[in-house]
Parts: C-alpha cells; sequence; structure tokens
C-alpha cells in the first residue's frame, strides 16, 4: 500500500473523530435548550423545583461527553495523542470514519429525544412535584441507547486499532 | 360540513420547543386549575364565604380580597382571566391562541359602542380603546380588517342599524377575525377547534333570530361572510323550522343540536351553546399530548376560562339563591 493510501486512511479515521464529537456536542446543545426552555417556564411560577428539575435539565449533556471519549479513544489509539502517528489503511480509516459517523449520530439523535423526553418530565413535575422521581426515569431510558453506543463504539475503535490487525492490513 | 375527527387530529400534533418556555409555564399553571370534583363540592356548600377559603392555592386566590363584596366576583374572574391571557400571549412565540381570547372582549365593546355608551365596559384586547371610543364618532378606520372591509364599498350603514341588527353584523366581523386568527398558525387542532366554536357560534346566532321571527335571510347578509361556513349559514337561512337542521349541519355539531332540541324550548339554545362549548374544550385536551407547542396555550386558556365561568356561575348562582341541580347542569367540561 503506497503512503498516500496511508494518509488517507489517516485522515478519514480523524474525520470520524471530529464528527462523533461534533454531532454528540450539537445533540447535547439543542438537548439542553429544549429541557431548559420548558424548565425555565416552569421556574416562572414555581422557582422551589429548580432543584428536582436540575438532573432532567442536564441529563442531555451526557452525550457531548460521549462523543468526546469516543473521539479521544480514535486520537490515543491512532497515535495522534500519546505515541507517535502509526500507519492506517484506507479500510482501517474508512471503518474509524463510519464508526465516528454512526456514533454521533447516535447522540445527536438521542440527546435531542432525551431533551424532549426531559422537557415532558419537567411538564410532569411542573403539575405534580411528588412525582419527580419517576419522571426522571423516561430520559433516562433514553440514555441507554446513547451508552449502548458508546460501548459499540469503544469495542470496534479498540478492536480495529489492534497492533496486529493495523500491521496485517498494511502488509 | 367537514369535521375533523380529534383521532385524525392528535397524530398530527408535534412537539414545537420554542414554546418550550410558555409550555413550562402553563404546566405549572395547570397544576392549580380546578378539579372536576371541585364546582360540585362548592354548589353543596351553604355559606357564600366557605368558597372563598376553598379558592385559597388556586390561580384565582391573588385576586380574591376578604373585603371585595360577592357581587363583585364576576369583575374579578374577568380579570384574573385576562391577565392571565395578557401574561402568557407575551410569552408566545406567536401571539394567535391568545389573542383568539382576547378579541372576544374588544368586540363586546366595539357593541358597546356602536350602541352609543362612552363606557369601555370590557378589557381592551387587541384594539386600543381610542379606537373604540372614535367608533362613537363614526370613526371605523382603525377597526380590524375583519370589520372594515365588509362596510367598505358596500351599503351597510352601521350607525343606522337597530341594535340587534348591528350586533349581528358585530358578530359577523367577530368571528371573521377568528378563522383569520386561527389561519395565521399552522396548528389543525386549533384551526378545527376555532371552526366548530365559529359553526356554534353561527347556529345559535340564527336560532336566537329565528325565535325573535325575524328574517333570516335579512339577518344572514349581515352575518356573512364567515369562511367556509357562508354555505351552511345560506340553508339554515332557508329553513325556519330548526328541527330540520340537524340533518343539515350533520357532523357531531348535529348531533349535538339533535340533543339540544329535545330540551324544554327555553333552555334549547343556551343547551346547544353549551354543548358546542363542551366539545371544543374536549378537543383541546388532545394537546396534552405534546410537550410544547400552541395547542397548549390554547388548550390552557379554554381550561382557564371555562375555570373562570363555572366559578362564576356558581358564585352567583349561589348568592342569587339558583337551585344547585340547574347550577351543576350548566357548568363547562373540566378535564382536570
Amino acid at each position: 500500500m503506497t503512503p498516500e493510501w496511508i494518509e488517507i486512511g489517516r485522515g478519514l479515521c480523524y474525520a470520524g473523530a471530529g464528527l462523533t464529537f461534533g454531532l454528540a456536542g450539537a445533540g447535547s446543545a439543542f438537548g439542553i435548550a429544549i429541557a431548559s426552555h420548558a424548565a425555565a417556564g416552569v421556574m416562572r411560577e414555581k422557582p422551589e423545583l429548580f432543584g428536582r428539575m436540575l438532573v432532567m435539565v442536564a441529563l442531555p449533556g451526557t452525550q457531548g461527553f460521549y462523543g468526546f471519549i469516543a473521539a479521544i479513544l480514535i486520537m490515543t489509539q491512532t497515535g495522534l495523542i500519546a505515541g507517535g502517528p502509526i500507519k492506517i489503511s484506507l479500510g482501517t480509516g474508512l471503518a474509524l470514519f463510519f464508526i465516528g459517523l454512526g456514533n454521533g449520530i447516535a447522540q445527536l439523535i438521542s440527546a435531542i429525544k432525551q431533551g424532549e423526553a426531559s422537557a415532558a418530565g419537567i411538564s410532569l413535575v411542573a403539575r405534580r412535584p411528588e412525582s419527580a422521581g419517576r419522571a426522571i426515569l423516561f430520559p433516562a431510558f433514553v440514555e441507554t441507547y446513547a451508552v449502548v453506543a458508546l460501548l459499540a463504539t469503544i469495542l470496534f475503535i479498540i478492536f480495529l486499532t489492534q497492533p496486529a490487525i493495523l500491521q496485517q492490513v498494511i502488509q | 360540513m367537514t369535521t375533523l375527527t380529534t383521532s385524525l387530529i392528535a397524530p398530527s400534533i408535534k412537539n414545537r420547543p420554542k414554546w418550550g418556555f410558555v409550555c413550562g409555564r402553563i404546566s405549572a399553571l395547570e397544576g392549580k386549575l380546578l378539579p372536576r370534583e371541585f364546582f360540585p363540592s362548592i354548589i353543596e356548600m351553604h355559606h357564600t364565604e366557605d368558597v372563598f377559603q376553598h379558592l385559597q392555592g388556586t390561580l384565582i386566590e391573588d385576586y380574591l380580597d376578604p373585603g371585595v363584596p360577592w357581587e363583585d366576583f364576576s369583575a374579578v374572574a374577568d380579570r384574573c382571566f385576562y391577565d392571565y391571557a395578557v401574561s402568557i400571549r407575551r410569552d408566545c412565540p406567536s401571539p394567535v391562541p391568545a389573542d383568539l381570547f382576547l378579541i372576544k372582549n374588544d368586540y363586546l365593546n366595539i357593541k358597546t359602542a356602536l350602541a352609543g355608551m362612552e363606557d369601555i365596559r370590557f378589557l381592551p384586547g387587541m384594539i386600543p380603546e381610542n379606537t373604540i371610543i372614535s367608533i362613537l364618532d363614526g370613526e371605523y378606520d382603525d377597526l380590524p380588517p375583519a370589520f372594515r372591509e365588509r362596510i367598505t364599498g358596500s351599503s351597510i350603514n352601521v350607525s343606522e342599524m337597530d341594535q340587534s341588527l348591528s350586533d349581528i353584523f358585530v358578530d359577523g366581523a367577530y368571528l371573521r377575525q377568528m378563522l383569520a386568527l386561527a389561519s395565521a398558525i399552522d396548528s389543525p387542532l386549533i384551526q378545527t377547534c376555532v371552526r366548530e366554536l365559529v359553526s356554534g357560534h353561527v347556529v345559535s346566532a340564527l336560532w336566537r333570530v329565528l325565535r325573535q321571527d325575524r328574517d333570516l335571510r335579512q339577518v344572514a347578509d349581515y352575518l356573512l361572510p364567515v369562511g367556509d361556513e357562508d354555505l351552511l349559514v345560506l340553508e339554515l337561512a332557508d329553513i325556519r323550522d330548526p328541527s330540520a337542521w340537524p340533518e343539515i349541519i350533520g357532523g357531531e355539531l348535529g348531533d349535538l343540536l339533535s340533543r339540544a332540541l329535545q330540551m324544554p324550548f327555553e333552555e334549547q339554545v343556551s343547551t346547544f351553546d353549551l354543548k358546542v362549548t363542551n366539545l371544543v374544550l374536549h378537543m383541546a385536551t388532545y394537546a396534552r399530548f405534546e410537550t410544547s407547542g400552541p395547542e397548549r396555550v390554547f388548550d390552557f386558556l379554554m381550561a382557564l376560562e371555562a375555570e373562570m365561568q363555572n366559578l362564576k356561575l356558581v358564585v352567583t348562582g349561589k348568592i342569587n339563591r339558583i337551585d344547585p341541580d340547574i347550577l351543576a347542569q350548566r357548568l363547562r367540561y373540566v378535564n382536570v
């Protein structure tokens, strides 16, 4: 394999890293904004409910961190952070690009939907403050799939960037 | 008449995040709405003063001063609804859902002004007080297009009409503005609710006129145009027997009219009005499927208006010693 293809492979995997935290961060921002609007409206009438709503407002923010973790993992496993850059074939680069993109999309959508679920939970708390414990469960269920996406991403990145596999591909 | 069933509307309700703030506020306010069981229990109370105790913690609480005589309760309830509607309007990305309620007072003020009375009796909504006052001088230029455009280029002279025809004319303008406002917002639920309200209003207006033994055709001319209901108005105006109307109207409104016709003669029109309002109140509750959107605002204001009307009915009914059974029958639909 020629060096140009190796450079393209590396470029693709960094593009995947960029997309994964970019999309996840954007999703979290959207999700938190959706929940914050609802919480601010509730606080206008019942400021004492701030504490009960805070967790639900913060929940969609986790996806941004999941995207960040996936991006950092790609960068460390490919040697951009800690250790020198390693040779990455076009196939491995393409795979890492789509893994990053897939994780980014999963985090983006789950963060927005979690924001909507949080806003619905906040509406419930506004009407029945005693339901705060149960209301938090619904957005938490959405979180499950963000975590599953992150776990799958971590496994893919680790297996695809094992030195033995990278070596075989290059040879 | 085509009636879009609520089962078709519900899936078309979308969450709209920019309505999140006002809907969050509404969620908090909804927690203070009075439950269905409240009103029968109030009716059963022996002393009007006991009602005061039971209204603590509700939306009207801040408006109840122990020194205010109960005879002024209607004005207090109207003020409470008006203040909430105006305040919610300020928080909305679009004023339309609140304006649908606030324009009612404007048209009542126009009626008063056309009758030659100088007092602005109802709290002004979208039309400023000086515009209403200018009606006394025959100035209609600043009135909404729904009113103004009907006069322009026609032989209608509002100042020379008798009171009941002038009221019908203003009702027509009010209904046209309701339809215009509803069409300005992308909400099938609100548009359907407004269409039902307008249809119901048209039918009861014609029914009342018929009972005064007046020429329905002439009255219809002053009421029209009212959007898609024009044909219905003309058809009803040709038939002076209300028992034939349900078939022409069709749909849920036709059924409601059939049931109202089974009531004693004096109660038929008011029963029909109540049933139409209850139908729309019930339809509006489908907005609770969404977290944020204009439908939530519309539903809340419908529910708040019903609550204030129910309170006014119960309190004034108790003061005037009206039979509790009659009061209970006239309560509006409550879904809390």
